[in-house]
């Protein structure tokens, strides 16, 4: 259902995309914002001067299809390989009791080896950072990476993603008595030190948005809140997804304020294997449409509030 | 009697006096032309001869007798520093395992853990205590061994109620040990062996300071020719058996002192060896084992880790199999390490679990089993070779002692035959 929609609003777009150049803005629209984008007469609205535009296009991948020769050779492998996190509590993380890794994250991979080898079939993890997303792609050393991975036109360049699958937005958390609502009402304060993950949107936006406040860059999302229990940072900020993970671990931190950047995620996959993309894509319209996304939203992230409206599929490249 | 007391402190300031004093300086000289004057100096100068032997051989005696006894305070040392490493490293190689392991840890590894702590803080204290040149270093130690086990305790903690947080604490546990603490008793190990070299030098190179008794000698020698020529007879009884005294002394004195440097450099090429290249090797294999269990931890990004567990393994490898070591040795580290490769097979082959459950079996023939076997072997060949160093180097410095004390006493003996004998040729001229 939301497919057939979307695939007109995508085709208009896949013409407007050939005539223009990336300028690459950085991601700034609210998501609810960006979600709107999708139904309203987009052509119109669009600037004319982008190739991928990151408040739309960026979100724009390949139509579903039946899978080729890349999902065949997953299949003779008999093993579906993944990059994933073990820290992010919710999305992907190890559960120290049990050993296993399980999440948001890890249940939209299932379903993709599922489809593909049509039994439940355990996957094959690869443990990464977040700054290791791109370059494991890029070497083919695993099929697909779903780690809270933002779709923008710079990682386009390189690699190819799924259509969006989950749609979090960049937030702050901060410690439990503070009473700062946002970043800039610690810009206010002075001398806050924010810390955010090396080889991240995140980092990058607090850097260049916000130098009122010192970024602290640590290798995972984890790395923060370790910083931020030890007292050698006063906030985290990055997507409402991580941080609600957090919370979870330290009842003495807590999120704040709107999410001030939409941040779609992707199942990141390698930029020559299309027909992969068009697989994960079709596995993907099917959770959403099935109910098992919505079952999935709710086991992991009912801390961000009854299960929304998965987000749109957006084709046309 | 009193002539035994003469020529220790009289000869020299008295002799000359109660000749030469009404007379001053033309009474010296001439004093010094007529042949008693002449004999006279010539006793001083046989007398300051002889007694030097005694003094050199005393010197020479108490040198190498500290020399000794530095050499085996730096080696306890050092062997003690190596033990707290390695203390350490264990600590963190069970505690990284033991994390593998998911849900409680298993408590003999928690009390593996923990004992290696402990034993790590005693021996940092004791060592501290024993060589102030290391406490600085010792303290920076310390302290890094606080947060690291402030570090594990919370990792404990959140691993305990399930959050992956802990993972993260333990990782940085890790990095604590290796930036914080590792690193300066790595230094202090340095400096130490540096001092126990430098010991065993001097060790070497002491029974050479004999060799200025040799030049004492030739004094004798050369007094008794002139005295020969002088009064025409050919021996002189006091001095000849001063004299042979005197080579007698000093031949033994370099006898007892060589061989006790000799003893010292065959410790330090045998057991000194054996011990410092084990010790080395042990904390090596420990490192390795954490490495290992990082390569699962980091679950498929564990490469950089798997070429950390080769280099250290290979230079461990190198180590045990200098001629000193026991062979044996090499080949328990060589079962571990191939035992280690049938995890990297079983992860490398997509069965990550099984690697897993392979990496914190305690079964027998299990790689935590074979490791066990390893540590253990290596461990007591560390201490019996360690022993071995020590006695060593505790058993000569008590003869080298001894010697130079004789050697004293046969100088100060033939100091006295010398002014006899001279004096017997002085009282012909009365």
């Amino acid at each position: 259902m939301t497919t057939t929609m979307t695939r007109s609003v995508g085709a208009t777009l896949a013409t407007l995309a050939l005539l223009a150049g990336c300028a690459g803005v950085p991601a700034a629209a609210p998501a609810a914002q960006q979600r709107a984008a999708a139904s309203v007469d987009l052509p119109a609205t669009l600037p004319a001067a982008t190739v991928c535009d990151d408040s739309f296009e960026s979100t724009m991948s390949y139509a579903p299809g039946p899978g080729g020769g890349s999902v065949q050779a997953i299949r003779d492998r008999g093993a579906l390989h993944v990059g994933v996190s073990a820290d992010t509590l919710l999305m992907g993380s190890r559960n120290p009791l049990s050993g296993q890794i399980e999440g948001f994250d890890i249940d939209m991979l299932q379903a993709v080896s599922n489809a593909i080898f049509g039994d439940a079939r355990p996957l094959q993890f690869r443990v990464i950072t977040s700054a290791q997303r791109l370059e494991v792609l890029e070497a083919h050393e695993v099929d697909v990476v779903a780690r809270t991975f933002t779709m923008n036109c710079e990682r386009w360049e390189t690699i190819a993603f799924s259509a969006e699958y989950l749609t979090a937005g960049q937030k702050v958390l901060v410690t439990r008595d503070s009473e700062a609502q946002s970043i800039e009402d610690l810009e206010g304060l002075g001398d806050q030190r924010v810390c955010a993950p090396e080889g991240t949107t995140t980092l990058e936006r607090l850097q260049e948005t916000y130098p009122g406040v010192e970024a602290v860059a640590a290798p995972t999302h984890t790395g923060c809140l370790v910083l931020f229990q030890q007292g050698k940072v006063e906030a985290i900020t990055g997507d409402d997804t991580i941080l609600a993970g957090f919370v979870a671990q330290d009842p003495y931190a807590k999120v704040v304020g709107e999410p001030f950047s939409a941040e779609p995620y992707g199942i990141g996959v390698a930029a020559d294997q299309v027909d992969l993309v068009q697989f994960v894509n079709g596995v993907l319209d099917q959770a959403k449409a099935d109910g098992s996304w919505a079952a999935s939203y709710d086991r992991w992230l009912a801390a961000l509030g009854p299960a929304p409206t998965p987000p749109v599929s957006v084709y046309g490249r | 009697m009193t002539q035994t007391i003469a020529p220790s402190a009289a000869p020299p300031a008295a002799v000359p006096s109660t000749a030469t004093a009404p007379v001053h300086r033309t009474g010296l000289r001439g004093a010094l032309s007529r042949t008693p004057g002449r004999l006279r100096v010539a006793g001083v100068v046989s007398v300051l001869a002889a007694a030097a032997v005694g003094v050199i051989g005393l010197n020479a005696g108490l040198a190498q007798s500290q020399a000794l006894s530095d050499a085996d305070a730096d080696t306890t040392q050092l062997v003690g520093i190596q033990d707290v490493r390695n203390d350490l490293v264990v600590a963190d190689a069970t505690a990284t395992n033991a994390f593998l392991v998911g849900g409680l840890e298993p408590p003999e590894q928690r009390a593996r853990y923990d004992e290696a702590v402990a034993s790590a803080a005693n021996g940092l204290a004791q060592l501290a205590g024993s060589n102030a040149a290391d406490a600085e270093l010792l303290g920076q130690a310390t302290a890094g061994l606080t947060t690291y086990t402030g570090l594990v305790e919370q990792a404990r903690a959140n691993n305990r109620q399930g959050f992956p947080v802990g993972a993260a604490y333990l990782d940085q546990a890790s990095s604590v040990l290796r930036t914080d603490v590792l690193p300066q008793l790595d230094e202090l190990v340095q400096a130490n062996s540096d001092r126990v070299d430098a010991s065993f030098d001097s060790v070497a190179s002491v029974p050479w300071l004999l060799a200025l008794g040799i030049l004492a000698l030739a004094v004798l020698v050369v007094v008794q020719v002139w005295l020969a020529k002088r009064t025409h007879r050919r021996l002189n009884a006091g001095l000849f058996w001063s004299t042979v005294l005197a080579l007698v002394a000093t031949i033994a004195g370099a006898f007892v002192l060589g061989s006790a440097a000799a003893e010292a450099g065959d410790a330090r090429s045998g057991p000194y060896d054996a011990t410092v290249s084990v010790s080395q090797a042990y904390s090596l294999a420990n490192d390795a084992k954490s490495q290992e269990s990082f390569t699962l931890i980091k679950r498929g990004s564990g490469a950089t880790y798997e070429e950390q567990f080769v280099l250290k393994t290979d230079e461990a490898r190198e180590l045990l199999l200098r001629p000193t070591v026991d062979i044996e040795l090499v080949g328990l580290l060589d079962d571990w390490v191939a035992s280690h490769q049938e995890i990297r097979a079983l992860d490398d082959g997509g069965r990550w679990d099984d690697a897993v459950a392979l990496a914190i079996s305690e079964e027998p023939g299990a790689p935590n089993d074979l490791f066990q076997t390893f540590s253990t072997a290596a461990s007591s060949s560390l201490e019996a070779s360690a022993a071995q160093t020590h006695d060593a180097l505790s058993g000569s410095g008590g003869s080298s002692v001894l010697v130079g004390w004789l050697m004293l006493v046969a100088g100060v003996l033939a100091a006295v035959l010398s002014w006899r004998g001279i004096s017997k040729r002085v009282e012909e001229y009365r």
